[in-house]
């Protein structure tokens, strides 16, 4: 176990490593103006080699250059963006889970009964529509029409602010939250189908357990393990949901401010988040691999 | 040691199964009628969809999904099994009836703590609490011998090797110590030495706990020796049942004849000219129904009569029934008149010669010694030589997944092979037979030694040299249908290798992939098919093809029948030589199965930890082994050979020592005799021992083996090399069975 989370550890390291290479690559490559403003002046007649450390130094430290559009400080707005960000993908990532896994699993052993044709239509229709398409059709109903919600998402700051607003916060969460689940729950079916084949679940029928006892501790268990992996894969499609979210809901997160930038050519604010977005998914998938390890003994303990 | 004579544990009466999906129904158990005492063992024999597996899991009631059962009672104990709701079936199952399965690797869950897998049951059923239930699955585990259940139990199924699995899943099924045990194929998945090891256990604890055991098996080897009564099943119902010496002295319906006829070890001699006994066709669908005997599209003794008429199951003789108008034996009718061997193989005279031979014992190693007069020319260069081969793999470690050891999979191993002949390569899973395999044919480069191949060595090659000498040697894989692409048609895999190779011009190959499909007996039609509608016998068929089509030389094949059924290996082993004899082949044989290699091969090479430990003249090391493994290995195999000692139930509790464990306490258990068996532990090939690495294992070792590495030695007959230090003499051949078969662990 500490070997293989070592080992992933590591390699999330290189991972990070190679995210600020290239995104140092690329301020190179930007306009000259560009590069002195990321890198601060007199940068011009270094080596790359030692450009490029002394970046990683003040990146280090936190400083990630300055807006000059805004007149503000990359880091600074980070700090404004990232809790807004984190409690969207947050919190629709977690009821995706509470959502998902138990409908994958009641799909797989209702396998081809009214229910799961239901379910399997809905999954396909959410997972079929752009998140903006859909985002759209819930502002429409429950914010427009029928006023239950706010079509926009909280303008408050840091994490306890935009959890106060559960009135703005419902709609964006709903949208990225039924895109997620969808495709969880598609792998969490096929998953369980896969597990309830196994012969394992027959020896466990066979041993005189009832058919929840067997779900609950054989399948389950067994569904969950590719099912982890999955979700740490799809990090990036989550990530893009949160963007086209934030955008429709004028929510401002950090996907929100890099379109602003992107749109604004604003070079430093575009480097600086892709930055810290680069980070964020080699530590998504790094606990994707823990979750991976804790369910899987195959992967915590090696044969003797 | 029969069981105690009391009433019927289970009593299956006029039982049919179906299986409804898309519209038709399966009719997989079509009115099976037996009984099983208590202590009574019953083997269920037949080939694959013969349903003798359907009637099993009626048993439990654990059918896949659209088996029903139509009518007929199983009675267990006195409940009717079939009346009872799903929850109180619940209490039977696992409780009163317990289940092993075919393959231990996917029987356990891989994500749960064996221990408490093992105590699952006892959980259940008998509430137990946490810390009573991990001290019984501690119990079981010692029971089933398996050393140091401590940690066993607090371990995870893929720490264990196969067999310490398959012992895991029999302390499961036993937790609750159940009146009956359905073992479902229990060694189909093992080696031989592992598998005998399992079926004594089997037979030691249904001696201890006094319980009834089915078991289901194809293989009749299997059967001998280890069940008091015999049912075979075919077409859904049970077409012979008796005592399994009176089956096995005297079998009585053509079906069961066949089987025993198609087991390589019936043969008298590898260069016999006629070839094993094959079953033409395949069993029926079960889906419509013919009037008449089901038997009679492959009964060689068929008549008019038996396809209007359906035979009833019954006999001339008390507790020997058979489904047959016209029975093998009886003068005048059946095998006697003449009117078998519709297909040239194995007539009816053919097979009294070979119950005679078969029931001597002796007679077939007489017939074979004369048979072996015909070795080919000594001086005659080698097709293959191999010399000094060795491959270590890599063992991967540490944080960084450097290099921290080797597995020493093909350690200096040397051999030949004369064009037209076999060289049969046996030994465990994890020996390296199918490394050496692999090296042959250049799927892995060797780290050293040569590969002379038609005076060429393959290992000092280039991979793109080698791509292109590539066709005289080809692979025959023992699992076709993942080697075979299923969405390719026949004709493209056919042809594939010839476009890559370009030994035929693009109009050719129609007519070569015809000629071909035509040789391996496949009909014209398969050209447009998908391989995945092949069943397993023609998939091999299809491999022997795309192997066979680009001419080679050598032909490697791994395990290429071991996931058959008898009647099927027997057309595939005949077909095998068959066209060794057309095209002059050699063959390169892989197999953990002595009989089937003994068959095939001119020349044996017994392997083990990647060592070749013994090899020559195929018949003499299967009568006269030198080395102390390969006498285990031809001890382990079960023995088919009838006459009354052997059929006897074999001695239980030999292992047992009666020690008694202290009971846990739990009401309604009681404790379980103790046993007190070698420990298991596997051969390790990242560790190999120092000097001769099977000494672990060996009966004979002394300090030397530890010290010495024994070298390949001439031994009692020319050809024969040895690698012991003390290897047996020419004398103990007589006695090897006795002598030296508790000596693996
Ligand atoms: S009844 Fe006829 S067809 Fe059936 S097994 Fe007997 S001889 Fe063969
Ligand atoms: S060398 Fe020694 S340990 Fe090895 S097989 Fe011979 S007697 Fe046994």
């Amino acid at each position: 176990m500490t070997v293989y989370l070592a080992r992933r550890a590591l390699q999330a390291v290189a991972v990070v490593l190679l995210v600020t290479l290239i995104v140092f690559g690329l301020v190179r490559l930007a306009p000259g103006g560009v590069t002195t403003a990321v890198l601060g002046s007199g940068s011009a007649h270094q080596q790359f080699l030692a450009q490029y450390l002394t970046w990683l130094g003040r990146v280090l430290s936190g400083n990630l250059g300055r807006s000059a559009r805004l007149n503000e400080s990359v880091g600074a707005l980070l700090a404004a963006s990232l809790p807004r960000t984190l409690v969207l993908t947050g919190v629709s990532t977690l009821i995706a889970l509470l959502v998902a896994v138990p409908v994958g699993l009641l799909q797989a052993v209702r396998r081809s009964s009214t229910v799961d044709h239901v379910l399997r239509g809905l999954t396909y229709l959410c997972y079929g529509m752009p998140p903006f398409v859909l985002g759209s059709v819930l502002i429409l109903y429950f914010a427009v029409d029928w006023h239950f919600f706010g079509a926009e998402g909280p303008q408050a700051a840091g994490i306890g602010g935009v959890l106060a607003d559960p009135r703005d916060l419902t709609l964006p969460v709903l949208t990225l939250a039924l895109v997620t689940i969808a495709i969880f729950a598609r792998y969490m079916r096929s998953s369980a189908l896969d597990s309830l084949d196994q012969e394992y679940v027959q020896a466990a029928r066979a041993r005189g357990g009832g058919e929840r006892r067997v779900i609950v501790s054989h399948v389950l268990r067994n569904s969950l393990v590719p099912v982890v992996t999955l979700i740490g894969l799809s990090l990036p499609q989550i990530v893009g949901g949160a963007l086209v979210v934030e955008i429709l809901f004028n929510f401002q997160g950090m996907g929100w401010q890099i379109w602003q930038a992107a749109v604004n050519h604003d070079v430093p604010v575009t480097l600086g988040f892709t930055l810290v977005i680069g980070v964020a998914a080699a530590v998504g998938s790094l606990l994707a691999d823990i979750g991976y390890a804790i369910l899987d003994p195959r992967v915590r303990i090696s044969r003797p | 040691m029969s069981g105690p004579p009391s009433g019927p544990v289970l009593e299956i009466t006029g039982l049919h199964t179906e299986i409804r999906r898309n519209g038709a129904a399966v009719r997989a158990v079509d009115g099976v009628s037996l009984t099983v005492a208590a202590g009574e063992c019953l083997g269920l024999v037949g080939e694959s969809g013969c349903g003798k597996t359907m009637t099993a899991r009626s048993v439990m009631r654990l059918l896949p999904a659209g088996g029903v059962i139509t009518a007929g009672s199983v009675v267990l104990a006195g409940t009717e099994l079939t009346a009872l709701s799903e929850r109180n079936m619940q209490t039977i199952r696992g409780n009163d009836v317990g289940m092993v399965f075919q393959d231990p690797s996917s029987s356990l869950d891989p994500t749960m703590q064996v221990g408490r897998q093992i105590a699952e049951s006892v959980v259940v059923h008998r509430g137990a609490s946490r810390a009573v239930a991990t001290a019984r699955a501690i119990e079981m585990l010692s029971l089933v011998k398996i050393a140091d259940p401590e940690r066993v139990a607090r371990g995870y199924p893929h720490q264990l090797s196969g067999g310490m699995r398959q012992r895991a899943m029999i302390a499961a099924a036993l937790a609750c110590e159940p009146r009956l045990l359905i073992a479902d194929e229990p060694t189909t998945a093992l080696d031989v030495t592992t598998q005998r090891d399992i079926l004594d256990l089997i037979g030691d604890l249904r001696a201890a706990l006094g319980m009834a055991v089915i078991l289901v098996t194809h293989d009749l080897g299997v059967i001998a020796g280890r069940t008091e009564r015999v049912a075979v099943m075919y077409g859904g119902r049970i077409v012979e049942q008796a005592a399994t010496s009176a089956v096995f002295a005297r079998p009585r319906h053509p079906y069961t004849e066949a089987l025993f006829e198609a087991l390589p070890e019936m043969a008298s001699s590898r260069l016999a000219s006629r070839g094993l006994y094959s079953i033409p066709g395949r069993p029926p669908d079960l889906v419509t129904r013919s009037p008449g005997c089901s038997f009679a599209q492959r009964c060689r003794y068929v008549r008019d009569w038996c396809a209007t008429h359906e035979p009833a199951l019954d006999g001339d003789h008390p507790g020997h029934s058979y489904a047959c108008f016209f029975p093998v034996g009886v003068m005048g009718q059946g095998g006697a008149d003449g009117q078998g061997g519709a297909d040239g193989q194995g007539g009816a005279g053919g097979r009294n010669t070979l119950i005679s031979a078969w029931v001597s014992g002796r007679g077939r190693q007489a017939a074979g010694r004369e048979a072996t007069a015909v070795p080919a020319d000594p001086a005659a260069e080698p097709l293959l030589r191999v010399s000094g081969l060795v491959k270590d793999y890599p063992v991967a470690g540490g944080v960084l997944g450097r290099r921290s050891g080797a597995v020493s999979a093909v350690a200096d191993v040397s051999f030949e092979l004369l064009a037209g002949q076999t060289f049969g390569l046996v030994g465990e899973s994890g020996s390296g037979k199918t490394t050496l395999a692999r090296l042959l044919v250049g799927l892995e480069r060797p780290d050293a030694g040569a590969i002379v191949f038609d005076g060429a060595d393959l290992a000092a090659m280039s991979a793109r040299q080698r791509r292109q000498r590539r066709s005289g040697i080809q692979l025959m894989f023992q699992d076709s249908f993942a080697s075979l692409d299923p969405r390719m048609r026949v004709r493209s895999i056919l042809s594939e290798p010839l476009a890559i190779h370009k030994t035929v011009r693009r109009r050719g190959y129609r007519r070569q992939v015809l000629r071909i499909l035509d040789e391996v007996g496949l009909p014209a039609d398969a050209e447009n098919q998908y391989a995945r509608a092949f069943s397993g016998g023609q998939r091999q068929r299809l491999a022997l093809a795309r192997a066979l089509i680009q001419r080679p030389a050598l032909i490697v094949a791994d395990e290429p029948v071991s996931a058959l059924d008898v009647s099927v290996q027997a057309q595939i082993l005949n077909l095998m030589r068959k066209l060794q004899r057309q095209y002059e082949l050699s063959y390169l044989f892989i197999s953990h199965d002595l009989s089937v290699i003994r068959y095939m091969a001119d020349t044996i090479g017994v392997m083990y930890l990647g060592k070749l430990v013994e090899t020559g003249p195929a018949q003499e090391i299967c009568t006269a082994p030198g080395h102390p493994y390969t006498a285990s290995l031809i001890a382990a195999v079960p023995a088919v050979v009838t006459g009354p000692e052997v059929t006897q139930p074999r001695p239980a509790g030999t292992l047992l020592a009666g020690t008694l464990l202290a009971g846990t306490g739990q009401p309604g258990m009681t404790a379980l005799p103790g046993a007190s068996g070698p420990p298991v532990a596997g051969p390790d090939p990242a560790h190999p021992p120092s000097g001769c690495r099977f000494r672990v294992r060996c009966a004979f070792a002394r300090d030397v083996c530890a010290e010495q590495e024994p070298a390949l030695r001439p031994h009692a007959v020319p050809g024969q090399l040895v690698a012991c230090h003390f290897p047996l003499g020419p004398a103990a051949a007589g006695q090897v069975a006795g002598r030296t078969a508790p000596s693996i662990a």
